[in-house]
């Protein structure tokens, strides 16, 4: 290989000095390519190529050792049918798919319910705007740690809490309710995230569509519904997208807090278990590993196809 | 001018290609696969040795930093790099396939079986690693279809501590200590005076499978049948340690170090913790740490796990003689001979020699204790070799359902049989 990348150079340089000028077409075409090369090699380096070897991996039977010495045997399709064969499958696709929607939707209302009251910039906003951002900026290590403090179930601050409203204290971090537990934290997580974004979206909105509704008695909530809403459908839209794209794949959260246990194990943290052999995944499952991260990326270009769809249908 | 820019716009162009080529390379079959030749008697020691631990809280300039690193034969000087046990196993696991793996890793015992049986350890004998003398039980993990590949680092294992002032103002005499029943009596009384009971570290993974193991052996259980009546009553004392409120809930998720944490607020009459904690419960100031070995459910000493690192030489591709000659010389400084003693004090562990454990005990008398505990010690990869982490995910799959039931017996039966049939 490096005689013939050798060969490849050496070619293009004597190209260069021997041959004499070309029709200025070519030379353009030649430089051209060369201006997207770059690109193109970033791009099958860090994109193409990691996304190759994964899905090669998902159609090999890996183990330790044939990942060192090679020679997996391919098995084709085999570890998808394994892996969605398993009784528990389905039931870490619905907490995915649970914790996914139930925090970009909890994620967007309350950021948008921050933003609009941030639009109003009083006295201060500015200030408290930038303590919402406070999840935004800590390491995840400590805001999740700090989650698995607060969730103590024997003497955190999360029952004490829910204990001024009556209500029994809670095992937070058990098998039944470690996914609403990682829900909450990951929602907090997510909610400065979707206030920046909706707050610059409400500036781009022209003050004078308000004042001219106003000057036609529409209150409020009208002119919420009437103007912020519609005006704000694209911001929404890449917003929710995002918010999808970045949900379904989180792993530190969950993981840090309850090593991806019970109700809280989704697509991603089982497939992290699997590909290095922590948690209860104990051995090294590279193949298996591989299958669900392809499934993975398979659901999430699925909703960025749908995103490029419903955009284009607003522009046509 | 067009000219110009145009050519060199295009040698870019063929330059990038170029190293698009060799990136392809380097993913596909270009690596070099690890020889098993190369000896260290036939090789000599090189300037520079890697060697990589599971210690990343043993920090540079550390007494462990020192001893590894006065270790360095004449003339060469050695690099050391820590991870956590999983990342190291994975990191070697990556280095050996690209042909850069360091001299010498410190692999926890549990996992050499499997590093071995996946091609990435070179064997005892063609590293030079010296094992004579080592006990049977802890050199067991590294002996893989009769062939050794390593030497253990020393050994660790389980035991209960206790806290003296609250078992004295509850009357408990923790020599009474004989079996479940007694430990269940015990820990009663002490929940009655008003304290806590028992912390342990239920986590999911290995480290809560190694915690889980002395009562699960203790009961006479075993890893061929995870759904035995053995393996479900040690999975139900524990469930119900959690329903009573006697061990925190927060078991489920706290690793050792969490559950020495809590051990340590001085509210629990007992902790299941670990030999490397003996020397900070020795110095404990805010309440007396005794200690009692944990039972079996009948009597007598439950086994538990041998805990601790094994000293490996990774397989090497390039110059492997030389590699094996640096592992050689850096593992006998560490525990070669009366070496070994002063390694196990700098770690906090038992040396796996019985006599080298004889003169560490005399002259240290926090260890007599342990000692037995050692001696009775099963590795865990003994019954099962390089299939354990398997295994080992699945029990800690029934703990963690165990755990979740609260004592519920029903419910911690299927906790077993939904893992021994996944």
């Amino acid at each position: 290989m490096t005689n013939a990348a050798g060969a490849l150079v050496a070619e293009a340089t004597t190209t260069g000095e021997a041959v004499p000028p070309r029709p200025r077409r070519s030379r353009a075409r030649w430089a051209a390519v060369a201006f997207v090369a770059p690109l193109l090699v970033y791009l099958v380096v860090f994109y193409a190529f990691p996304l190759v070897q994964n899905v090669a991996m998902s159609v090999q039977r890996y183990d330790r050792g044939t990942f060192v010495s090679g020679g997996a045997p391919f098995v084709g399709l085999d570890i998808y049918r394994e892996v969605i064969g398993q009784p528990k499958f389905w039931r870490i696709v619905g907490q995915t798919a649970t914790f996914t929607l139930v925090s970009i939707t909890f994620q967007y209302v309350i950021g948008l319910a921050l933003a609009v009251f941030f639009h109003r910039s009083f006295k201060l906003s500015a200030t408290l705007r930038a303590m919402f951002l406070v999840p935004w900026l800590l390491p995840v290590i400590v805001s999740a740690t700090t989650w698995q403090w607060m969730m103590n179930p024997d003497n955190g601050a999360m029952n004490t809490l829910v204990g001024w409203f009556g209500i029994e204290p809670v095992w937070w971090l058990n098998a039944q309710h470690s996914l609403m537990s990682v829900t909450i934290a990951n929602i907090w997580l997510g909610i400065p995230f979707n206030l920046v974004i909706l707050y610059s979206g409400l500036q781009n909105i022209p003050t004078t569509l308000y004042e001219a509704a106003a000057i036609d008695g529409a209150g409020p909530w009208r002119r919420f519904w009437s103007i912020t809403m519609p005006l704000l459908r694209p911001v929404t839209l890449v917003t929710l997208l995002l918010g999808l794209v970045y949900t379904i794949k989180v792993v530190d959260i969950i993981w840090i807090m309850t090593t991806g246990t019970g109700t809280s194990q989704t697509l991603a943290t089982w497939s992290y278990g699997m590909a290095f052999g922590k948690g209860t995944s104990g051995v090294i499952q590279y193949s298996e590993a591989s299958a669900v991260g392809s499934i993975l990326l398979v659901i999430a270009l699925a909703f960025g196809l749908i995103y490029v769809a419903v955009q284009r249908h607003e522009e046509g | 001018m067009a000219t110009i820019s145009a050519r060199t716009a295009a040698g870019i162009g063929a330059v990038a290609a170029a190293g698009l080529l060799l990136t392809a390379c380097s993913g596909g079959g270009g690596v070099a696969t690890p020889g098993e030749t190369g000896a260290a008697s036939e090789g000599t020691t090189t300037a520079e040795i890697t060697f990589w631990d599971p210690y990343p809280q043993r920090e540079a300039g550390s007494d462990w930093d020192n001893l590894v690193k006065a270790c360095a034969p004449e003339g060469s000087t050695i690099t050391r790099t820590s991870a956590p046990q999983t990342d190291l196993f994975n990191q070697l696991t990556t280095a050996v396939k690209e042909g850069n793996a360091p001299d010498v890793v410190l692999l926890d015992n549990p996992l050499t079986p499997d590093a071995a049986a996946s091609g990435l350890l070179a064997t005892a004998e063609q590293a030079g690693i010296d094992t004579t003398g080592i006990d049977e039980n802890l050199l067991g993990p590294g002996i893989v279809d009769g062939v050794t590949y390593g030497v253990p680092m020393g050994s660790n294992a389980l035991a209960l501590y206790y806290n003296k002032d609250i078992l004295d103002a509850a009357g408990v005499d923790p020599a009474s200590i004989k079996d479940w029943d007694s430990l269940n009596a015990a820990i009663e009384k002490v929940v009655a005076s008003g304290s806590k009971g028992i912390t342990f570290s239920g986590i999911a993974g290995e480290e809560g499978s190694f915690q889980f193991e002395p009562w699960f052996w203790g009961a006479g259980a075993d890893f061929s049948d995870l759904a035995s009546p053995e393996a479900i009553s040690a999975g139900q004392l524990l469930s119900d340690w959690v329903g009573k409120g006697w061990a925190p809930r927060s078991a489920l998720n706290d690793n050792q170090s969490a559950s020495w944490d809590l051990f340590l607020t001085g509210e629990y009459g007992f902790a299941e913790n670990g030999s490397w904690f003996a020397a900070a419960a020795a110095d404990n100031e805010d309440f007396t740490v005794g200690m009692v070995p944990i039972p079996g459910k009948d009597g007598g000493l439950a086994p538990v796990p041998t805990g601790g690192e094994f000293a490996v030489a990774p397989l090497q591709s390039k110059d492997a003689s030389d590699h094996y000659a640096n592992a050689a010389a850096v593992i006998d400084c560490l525990v070669g001979g009366d070496n070994a003693a002063k390694t196990s004090e700098t770690l906090g562990y038992l040396s796996a020699n019985p006599e080298i454990r004889a003169a560490q005990v005399s002259s240290n008398d926090l260890w007599t204790p342990w000692v037995d505990i050692i001696t009775g010690a099963q590795g865990r990869t003994t019954e099962l070799g390089a299939d354990y982490p398997a295994v080992s995910g699945k029990l800690s799959e029934a703990e963690q359902a165990a755990l979740n039931a609260a004592g519920d017996a029903a419910a911690v039966e299927t906790a077993f049989k939904d893992a021994a049939g996944s």
